[in-house]
Order: C-alpha cells, then sequence, then structure tokens
C-alpha cells in the first residue's frame, strides 16, 4: 500500500507544485500591474473627459470645478459602494422573495389538489341529490295517481249505494202491492163466500123439504137441511157402505134409489152424483167429434177428471191452479179456480161424494179443497221430490200419495198427517186404491200390490215398459196399465195372472212420463191421447183401434178423462187446450 | 483532502494577463490605448470582455457591432474555455497574452455568432449535461432542478466558488462499487491536426479493476507522444496521474477534462 499511496502523493504533490508554480508565473506577477494599469487608465479617461468638459468652459473654474469632480468622483465611489451593499441586500431579499413565493406556490398546488378531491366529492354528492330527486317525483306521481283512482273508487261505491237503495225501495214497492193484492183478493173471497153463504142461507130458509115418509131412519136426517149435513150424510153414508163391503151393482142402483131425494137441492142436473161410479149401468158411447175447444190454462195442462157426478170437471197444470168447470148440455164453464199450490199440479182427484178436490202438485205436496173453496183446507207436505198421484183411499179421510221421492205414503186427513210411508225402490208415477188394496206404478215396469194399511207388498207384477198411468174399471176386475213403450195392457185382478191383452196402435206414442190413459164407465172401451195430438180409442172386446180423434190437439195429449155417464170424453194438452168429445 | 480543495481553488481561480489590442485597421481618429485585463481561465471569453468592449467602444464609436478576438492571425473561438485557449495557442509564449480585438468582418466561417450570454450559458449547459450523460447516464443532471442549473450558472458568470461549487459537488459523486464515473468526459486538442478535437469513450477503470491513468489514455488516443506536450490548466500532470482524479478535480467547470497536446517547445 505504501508504494501506492507515495505514488499517489507523488503526482498529487506534483500537481500542485505545478499549479503553484503557474500562479507565480502568469498571474501575481501580472496581478499588480494590471490592476494599476487599469487604475491608471481609468483615470485618464476620466480626466480627459474631465478635460474636454471644462475646456469647453472657462479656464479659472478649472481647479475648482477639477477639486469639485474630485470630490464628485469620491462622492460617487462611495455611493458606488453603499449601491453596491445595497444590490447585496436587495439580492438577499430576492432571494429570501423566491423562497417565500416556492412556498405559497406549494402550498397552493396542494390547495389546488385538494380543492379538485372536494368539487369531485360535491359533484358526487349532487349527482346522488338528482337521483334522489328523481325518486321522489317518481313516487310522488305514483302517489298522485293512487289518489286519483281512490277517488274514482269512492264516487263509483256512492253511485252503487244510491242505485241499491232505489232499487230495494222499488222492491219493496212491489212486495206491497203483491201482499195488497193479496189481501184483496183474500177479502174479496172471504166477501164472496160470505154473500153466497148469506144467500144460501135465506134459499135455505125459504125452500120447502119434501120428505118421504117411507124411508127409514136416514129419512130423520133431511129435516136439517143445512149444507154442512152434506157432509155428515156424506159420512154416514160411507159408514153405510163399509159395512157393505164387497157391493154387487144392484145393490148400486138400489141404494141410488134411496138417496136421489135426499140431495133435492143439490147441483147435479144430468145424472145422479153417487159416491161410486155406476159404471154397469151406463153404457159408454165413443166419442165421434169435439164440442167444445177451450183454452182452458194459461199454461200446459197435466190432469184432468171428471167428478164422480159427472157434471164438474177438473182440469190442472203448470199455471199451479185447478180449474172447475161445469159441465151442461154439451158444454164447459168455468165455476171456480182453486189456487195455492205453489207449483204445478200433477194428478186430480175428487172425492166419492164431490165434495172435495184433491191435487198432487210438483211442490212436493198434495192439496185438498173443498169445491168452491179457492184456498185449501188441506196440505199434505212430507214428501221429498213432486207427487206424482195422490187418491182417496176406501177408508175415509185417508189419501195415499205416490211420489218420484220413491215412497208411497197414507194420511190421515183428520190429523193431516202421514200414517205410514213405503220405501220403494223406484218412483211412483200413478197410484189406483181399490178395496184393500192400493196398486202402485213405477219407473222400473212393475206394478205393486199393496195391502190397505201399506204394511206390505203382496204382488209384483211386470209390466211392458215403464208404467206411466194406471186406471181401475168400474167393477174392480180390470186394471189398464198405460206403459210408456206406447202400450195398453188390461190385467184381471182377481186371477192374477201374466195373461194380460196389450194395446196398441199405429201412432200411437206415450207423450211422456205421465200420460194418463182411461177406460170407459162401461170397461168396453180404451181411451188414450198420443203424442201426435190425436186420441185414441180401442174396443177392448175385439182389441182393434175403435176409433181415432186427430187435429184437435196442436200438441200432445198429458192426460183424458172420460165421464163417469159415457158420454164424454175430455182430453187436455201441454199447448193449453181442453177438447170436449162426444159422439153427438 | 484539503490538498484536493486546495487543487479545486487553485484551478478555478487560476488567471491568465492578457492585452487587448485594437486592431490597427480599424483604429479612428484617436489611438486606442490597450487594454490589459487578468482573464479567468474557466470561463469564456465573452463574459468577461464587457469591460474591454466598453473600452474599445469609446475610441470605434461604432453601435451594435459583434466583437470578436484574434490571436497571431487565429480567430480565437468564444465557445472553448480561456484557458484551453491559451493553452492551445500561446501556452510558451511571452506573457501577457496579446489579443486583437476586431470589430468588422466578422469570420462567419470560423467563428460562432454571440449575440448574448444566453448563448453561452446554453452551451455551457449543454456541456454540462453532455458530461454527466458521460459519467452518469445523465441522472445526477436530470436529478436536479433548474434551479439548482442556474446557481452552476450563476457561479461561473459571477466568479462564485463556493456558489458553483454547491452544486458541481454532485456531479462529481460516484457509487462505490462503480469505482469512478461510468465514462471520463475529455477533450483532447491538438492545433495542428484537422479535427477540432478527440472526444472518444474511456472507462476510469480498467476490466481487471485497476485504475486507468493519464499516460493510458494518451496511449489508447495518440501511438506517439514523445515530442508532445501535454497541457491540463497549464500545467503538465505526471502521466501516472489517475483518470478518475483529474476528472474530479481537474475538470473545466463544464465538467470536462479539456487536454491541451502542443508540440514541446525546441529549447
Amino acid at each position: 500500500m505504501d508504494p501506492a499511496r507515495r505514488s499517489t502523493e507523488t503526482w498529487r504533490s506534483h500537481i500542485l507544485r505545478q499549479l503553484k508554480h503557474r500562479d507565480l508565473s502568469q498571474t501575481s506577477m501580472f496581478q499588480d500591474l494590471i490592476r494599476f494599469y487599469t487604475q491608471l487608465l481609468e483615470k485618464t479617461s476620466l480626466t480627459k473627459a474631465v478635460l474636454s468638459s471644462s475646456n469647453r468652459r472657462d479656464c479659472a473654474d478649472s481647479s475648482s470645478s477639477l477639486s469639485s469632480l474630485q470630490e464628485q468622483t469620491s462622492w460617487m465611489k462611495k455611493s458606488t459602494g453603499e449601491l453596491a451593499y445595497q444590490v447585496v441586500e436587495l439580492q438577499q431579499k430576492i432571494q429570501i422573495k423566491t423562497c417565500f413565493l416556492q412556498d405559497q406556490q406549494d402550498s397552493l398546488q396542494v390547495e389546488k389538489r385538494r380543492l379538485g378531491g372536494v368539487s369531485d366529492a360535491c359533484q358526487t354528492l349532487q349527482k346522488q341529490v338528482d337521483h334522489f330527486n328523481l325518486e321522489n317525483r317518481k313516487l310522488k306521481e305514483d302517489y298522485d295517481s293512487l289518489l286519483e283512482r281512490q277517488r274514482w273508487a269512492e264516487s263509483k261505491l256512492r253511485e252503487q249505494k244510491v242505485q241499491e237503495e232505489e232499487m230495494l225501495e222499488k222492491m219493496l214497492q212491489l212486495k206491497n202491492q203483491a201482499a195488497a193484492r193479496m189481501n184483496n183478493r183474500n177479502e174479496r173471497r172471504s166477501r164472496a163466500r160470505q154473500a153466497t153463504l148469506q144467500k144460501d142461507l135465506q134459499t135455505a130458509a125459504r125452500s120447502k123439504v119434501t120428505i118421504d115418509s117411507s124411508s127409514s131412519a136416514p129419512s130423520s136426517r133431511s129435516t136439517s137441511p143445512k149444507p154442512e149435513l152434506h157432509v155428515s150424510r156424506g159420512r154416514g153414508q160411507t159408514r153405510l157402505f163399509r159395512s157393505a163391503s164387497v157391493a154387487s151393482p144392484r145393490m148400486f142402483s138400489s141404494f141410488r134409489e134411496l138417496f136421489e131425494k135426499r140431495r133435492g137441492h143439490s147441483v147435479s142436473s144430468l145424472k145422479e152424483d153417487l159416491l161410486y161410479p155406476v159404471g154397469f149401468c151406463v153404457s159408454a158411447r165413443v166419442p165421434a167429434r169435439s164440442l167444445q175447444v177451450l183454452e182452458a190454462h194459461e199454461q200446459g195442462i197435466n190432469a184432468v177428471r171428471f167428478s164422480f157426478s159427472s157434471d164438474l170437471l177438473a182440469t190442472g197444470g203448470t199455471d199451479r191452479i185447478v180449474k172447475l168447470w161445469e159441465l151442461r148440455a154439451g158444454s164447459l164453464t168455468h165455476r171456480t179456480t182453486l189456487d195455492g199450490s205453489t207449483e204445478g199440479i200433477t194428478c186430480i182427484e175428487f172425492d166419492p161424494m164431490g165434495q172435495k178436490v184433491l191435487a198432487a202438485s210438483y211442490d212436493r205436496s198434495a192439496l185438498l179443497w173443498r169445491v168452491d173453496d179457492s184456498v185449501p183446507k188441506v196440505a199434505l207436505t212430507g214428501h221429498s221430490r213432486k207427487v206424482t198421484a195422490a187418491k182417496f183411499t176406501r177408508v175415509s179421510n185417508q189419501v195415499v200419495t205416490g211420489s218420484l221421492d220413491r215412497t208411497v205414503r197414507l194420511w190421515d186427513l183428520q190429523r193431516t198427517a202421514c200414517v205410514q210411508q213405503v220405501e220403494v225402490v223406484s218412483s211412483c208415477s200413478d197410484l189406483v186404491c181399490s178395496e184393500n188394496i192400493i196398486i202402485s206404478g213405477h219407473f222400473d215396469c212393475k206394478i205393486r200390490v199393496w195391502d190397505s194399511r201399506l204394511a206390505s207388498c203382496t204382488q209384483e207384477l211386470p209390466a211392458q215398459g215403464r208404467v206411466t198411468s194406471l186406471d181401475l174399471s168400474s167393477d174392480r176386475r180390470q186394471l189398464l196399465i198405460c206403459c210408456r213403450d206406447d202400450c195398453l195392457q188390461l190385467v184381471d185382478l182377481r186371477r192374477w195372472s201374466n195373461e194380460r191383452l196389450c194395446f196398441r196402435a199405429e201412432g200411437f206414442k206415450c207423450g211422456s212420463d205421465s200420460t194418463r190413459a182411461v177406460m170407459s164407465p162401461d170397461g168396453c172401451y180404451l181411451a188414450a191421447g198420443s203424442a201426435d195430438g190425436a186420441v185414441y180409442i180401442w174396443n177392448v172386446s175385439t182389441g182393434t183401434l175403435e176409433t181415432r180423434l186427430p187435429d184437435k190437439h196442436s200438441s200432445s195429449i198429458s192426460a183424458v178423462s172420460w165421464s163417469p155417464s159415457g158420454e164424454y170424453v175430455v182430453s187436455v194438452d201441454r199447448s193449453r187446450r181442453a177438447i170436449l168429445w162426444s159422439d153427438i | 483532502m484539503a490538498d484536493d480543495k486546495d487543487v479545486l481553488r487553485d484551478v478555478w481561480f487560476g488567471r491568465i494577463p492578457t492585452c487587448f489590442t485594437l486592431n490597427p485597421d480599424e483604429a479612428t481618429e484617436r489611438e486606442a490605448e490597450p487594454y490589459y485585463l487578468l482573464l479567468p481561465r474557466v470561463s469564456y471569453l465573452p463574459l468577461v470582455t464587457d469591460k474591454v468592449k466598453k473600452h474599445f467602444l469609446k475610441v470605434m464609436k461604432a453601435e451594435d457591432v459583434e466583437m470578436w478576438f484574434e490571436y497571431e492571425g487565429t480567430p480565437l473561438k468564444w465557445h472553448y474555455p480561456v484557458g484551453v485557449l491559451f493553452d492551445l495557442h500561446a501556452s510558451n509564449t511571452v506573457l501577457p497574452w496579446s489579443i486583437t480585438v476586431h470589430f468588422k468582418s466578422f469570420p462567419d466561417q470560423d467563428l460562432l455568432h454571440c449575440p448574448s450570454n444566453s448563448v453561452v450559458e446554453a452551451h455551457f449547459m449543454s456541456s454540462i449535461k453532455e458530461a454527466d450523460a458521460l459519467k452518469h447516464k445523465s441522472q445526477v443532471i436530470n436529478d436536479m432542478q433548474k434551479k439548482d442549473h442556474k446557481q452552476l450558472w450563476m457561479g461561473l458568470q459571477n466568479d462564485k466558488f463556493d456558489q458553483f461549487w454547491a452544486m458541481n459537488r454532485k456531479l462529481m459523486e460516484y457509487s462505490t462499487e462503480e469505482g469512478g464515473f461510468r465514462y471520463i468526459p475529455f477533450r483532447i486538442y491538438q492545433t495542428s491536426s484537422d479535427r477540432p478535437f478527440i472526444q472518444k469513450l474511456f472507462r476510469p477503470v480498467s476490466p481487471e479493476g485497476s485504475a486507468h491513468t493519464l499516460g493510458d489514455l494518451l496511449n489508447e488516443m495518440y501511438p506517439d507522444k514523445k515530442r508532445y506536450q501535454v497541457l491540463i490548466h497549464g500545467i503538465e500532470p505526471l502521466l501516472e496521474t489517475p483518470l478518475q482524479w483529474l476528472s474530479e478535480h481537474l475538470s473545466h467547470p463544464d465538467n470536462f477534462l479539456h487536454i491541451c497536446v502542443v508540440p514541446a517547445p525546441t529549447d
């Protein structure tokens, strides 16, 4: 290391020496010389200037001016020094100011940056504010529209309420009117009844009663000629007949003789009305032409029945009323209207005495009227479906009804209660009553025979088709079955054999499930109405069609009835028409 | 190291006694006296010749003319440092250095125009940047701020050693693992060459790790140098002087090592 250091020292010291030498030779020798020279030069130039300027002036002033100039020179030199000092000071101030300016600029930059950041934040906040404003406006619009809808809904509600009130008022008015009308009608009816009652009382009081002195106990009863005794006599007669259970035809006629005078003031005109149809003594006449065509009801007619006295006809149908017609000299006149059913009438029967009318109705009840009393006396309710048939039984004050609810019920009229009820497999379409037995026809093509108390089914007979109606001959021996397959059958009840007579005809069709066919009172003819609007009449003995009565009905015939006198046949159809046929 | 500081000071405060004489052809009615001046070696002619101009303009009575200098017929380039000009042209001549001042007939082929001091400043700053590019890949000079550059220039212009070296010492630093600058910024001037100067890339440390010396540099650039004299700042350093040290201490203010190679004196 030492040689290296020494070597470094060598060249370094060499350089140092060289530099010193150079300065000595080049600079220092001339330094003072040049300085003095320069000073002299300045002086001379100054003096020259002074001299040149003073030469222009007076010579005398030259010396004074020279000294003044010298003073000026020294003063200027002093001022130069001062100025130089000031210059240095000012330069220092400038330095300070420059530093200060730099600091200011730095802080300005910082502030600018902060300002930038703050303005950015401000912008984002502004954007948020705008966004919120927009959302706010949207919400407000939604709110306004909802308010509008609510107001409109409220006004509608008010309108509806007003309308509702108006409608209620109207309805109340109508109801009131109907009630008033009903009241009026009832009043009128009661007044009419009262009037007729008075009239009858008066006529009864005035009329004379002829008494047959030869009669026995029954005659005593005739002394009290009150209409009410009609009924009691009827009752007494019933009792009498009960004792004579198996009656021969001739007994009928003899009894008829007994009672005919009793009924002097009764309404019957043509023939005596008996308790039971007098079939044998009267021969039926085959009708040939129509005597009268009636628009009998407001709507279709379902049932028609002659009373046992042949002078009253009852028709009933869909218009819920039963009309009673008087048959006099070949013409029908309207007598009374029986209302009170709330739905259509299916079947009508007169009681044997001809004082009561029993009707079975769609409104699941059977109604009982007194003839001429338009308000029903008794209503037998209890079936759950429409009552298809209601018939008086041989027992007094008993009614049997059959219904589509597959039951047959037995009713007591005095108690107006159902005393017996049997469930059958199939709906009952028609009933007939004989002594001790009740026969019902059903939709399952069977005929069922019950004992009179409906306690048990003694027999079950098959039918050709669905049974639509049954009819008993007046001698209780033959049963006429009308079936849906367009055939009529006659069954002999005594023998209960399956051998039976079947009646068909070309063109004869059963119109409905409740088409009724009847036997003539003498048992020689059968009459039935067809779907083509013609009445067909068969001859029983020959088994063929006897006659056909077309063109009077415009729709299918729903029921026919033969008057017990045998002279008239009435057929009714669905287009409200009732036609009275006869052979005259 | 105190020696190194002395070296730096001696280098900075080096002076050349100069005598400025107006061109006799350009003299007017009055005869102009010569002007004597001690020129700083490290500065540039336009910076230090204001008084000369003022002195001679009194006689010339001409306005807005460019002054140019010439020595024994050679127009003096103002962008060389004064010391370089002297060493190159008049190193072994009699002092003071006689320079002829011209105001007319500016030789455009030989000299550059110098309208103001800012041109000198630009040239000076570009030299510093070029030197730093060679030394530090321009990292140090680019790290400096504009005011630092200004300080360098002001230090030179106002002849403020401390002001200048406060900044310049940064340019003289190097990382210890390097062992020196990347390349040594130097220029070799010769009067008899057609090239103005020689400037090449030269590392201060050899690949083996030994420091290059002035002798190595001259061997590289000049195969034969026996008959020449190598002058830096008017002195002849020993050939074994390390190049790195030379660059640090004997550079001019523009950070270049200006080396003048002149024919050896015959006597």
